[in-house]
């Protein structure tokens, strides 16, 4: 016993390679009894550019979150209309990891998610508006500061607008100092916004 | 300001760009404007080489040339390979401290114990995780270890399976061990042979999934100070890739300055008096 030369691969070949691993194939085998074999098929999806809507459909049902993740990352690979369209329907999902993994995916998708963002900004689920705040957080978009100063100028709901000023305390110029005073004023009576407001207000100051 | 002129070699802004997003697509490594410089300089050193005056046409000849040649000669400079022996020792003792004896707890056959190790650039760290097994793990007389360290560069590989030295790159060794291991030869400490035989090493890129299937049954991977280069997406797709690289209760160790929790939520962590390692789930 010892160190010896490892013996390479052919030994190891997973007996998942016997299956077709093309996309009708990889389709198939997303609903595997294995996890392994699911999360083998996930990952070999990324070139099934027009398999997107298969990828979603699992993960409507799929309980494993290593499989899970693997699906996530495929999608944000495929970064699609259909991928980007699954995605927007988990942030509305009651599983927090999933819809935390959907921020994520959305977050590596600039130009996939710019032209549904006026969308998910005005959507009637003030939580939906949220998450799509959180997904500007890291979206590399010349456009962030106005949505963002958009919703701190007529969204009625008190937590999207401290999300959006919380934001834009990170991201915003001196341009959106007279937006985040009439913020104040329309929240007059909301603690926080106050709070969040005048944070922001300093922290673009300070620059 | 300096005209250019027709005839000399030069990447323009938009050159630049066209190169940085096909690279990045080939292999992950994602190269940001203050590389300019370096990029550049590899860039024209291989149009020139090739006989490419002009930026558009070698580009050209990178894409399509069916052997992938010229992408792998170009890859083996853009890629950064420094290292020397026993850098960040605290995971080789945690490997020996910690990791093995709880993997061979579990162990329920005699099946070898593999790691894998990448990337290898020149050797120093496979190299340095073989001679910390036979030096400092006691069991090693009872299990079989396979080492296989695995690196983009065709070039730095080559170079690893020959093992040669410099005093600086070894200088972190206890002499004793220089002294059983090496060979010197001039300026130069060399590998002894059967230590040399003992390591696999192979091409791999990381980024492409035809490469690193073959890759199963690994007990443990170290994977340090890459992933750094790497972008989000990226960093993503390598851990998931060494997550089914490993067995169930598998371990991964990282650079100092890389944290999993901040790429994927799929593993343990894991803290080791010695070091923070992360671990595949036993499922």
């Amino acid at each position: 016993m010892a160190l010896i030369k490892a013996a390479l691969f052919g030994a190891q070949e997973h007996p998942q390679r016997q299956h077709e691993r093309d996309c009708a194939g990889l389709v198939r085998q997303l609903n595997e009894s294995s996890a392994e074999a699911r999360r083998w098929a996930a990952r070999d999806m990324a070139d099934c550019h027009d398999n997107a809507d298969a990828l979603v459909e699992r993960l409507r049902i799929e309980q494993d979150e290593s499989v899970r993740e693997f699906i996530f990352t495929t999608l944000t690979r495929i970064g699609d209309r259909t991928a980007v369209d699954g995605l927007v329907e988990f942030l509305r999902s009651e599983d927090a990891v999933l819809r935390n993994e959907a921020i994520e995916a959305m977050k590596q998708l600039p130009d996939a998610v710019t032209g549904i963002m006026q969308g998910l900004l005005n959507d009637v689920d003030s939580d939906v508006r949220i998450f799509a705040i959180n997904v500007l957080e890291s979206l590399p978009h010349p456009a962030v500061e106005q949505w963002l100063t958009e919703i701190i100028e007529r969204d009625a709901h008190v937590n999207v607008c401290a999300t959006a000023v919380d934001l834009l305390g990170e991201v915003g110029s001196r341009a959106v100092l007279e937006p985040v005073l009439r913020l104040k004023s329309r929240f007059a009576r909301e603690p926080y916004i106050q709070f969040a407001a005048d944070l922001a207000i300093k922290r673009i100051l300070e620059g | 300001m300096a005209e250019v002129s027709a005839t000399e070699p030069f990447i323009s802004d938009e050159d630049f760009q066209k190169f940085r997003e096909y690279f990045y697509r080939k292999t992950g490594i994602q190269f940001e404007a203050n590389k300019r410089y370096f990029v550049d300089k590899r860039l024209l050193e291989r149009m020139l080489a090739t006989g490419n005056a002009l930026f558009r046409s070698y580009f050209t000849m990178l894409r399509f040339q069916t052997s992938g040649a010229e992408l792998q000669t170009l890859t083996n400079l853009m890629t950064v390979n420094e290292t020397y022996f026993f850098r960040e020792e605290y995971q080789f003792q945690c490997l020996v401290d910690s990791i093995l004896p709880e993997l061979v707890l579990r162990k329920k056959n005699d099946a070898p114990l593999r790691i894998w190790v990448l990337p290898s650039s020149s050797g120093e760290e496979p190299y340095s995780i073989a001679i910390y097994l036979l030096e400092r793990w006691a069991q090693i007389n009872s299990y079989d270890v396979e080492i296989i360290a695995s690196d983009i560069d065709t070039r730095i590989l080559d170079q690893a399976r020959v093992g040669k030295y410099s005093a600086r790159s070894v200088a972190q060794l206890p002499q004793q061990y220089l002294q059983k291991y090496f060979r010197r030869t001039g300026n130069e400490y060399q590998i002894l042979e059967n230590l040399r035989s003992a390591v696999e090493f192979t091409r791999v890129n990381l980024s492409e999934r035809s490469d690193t299937r073959p890759y199963r049954n690994f007990d443990v991977v170290f994977c340090r100070n890459l992933l750094i280069y790497f972008d989000d997406l990226s960093r993503k797709a390598a851990v998931e890739t060494f997550y089914d690289a490993l067995k169930p209760g598998g371990f991964i160790c990282l650079g100092h300055s890389e944290s999993m929790s901040r790429i994927s939520s799929l593993y343990k962590v894991r803290k080791f008096p010695e070091a923070i390692v992360y671990q595949k789930p036993t499922e």
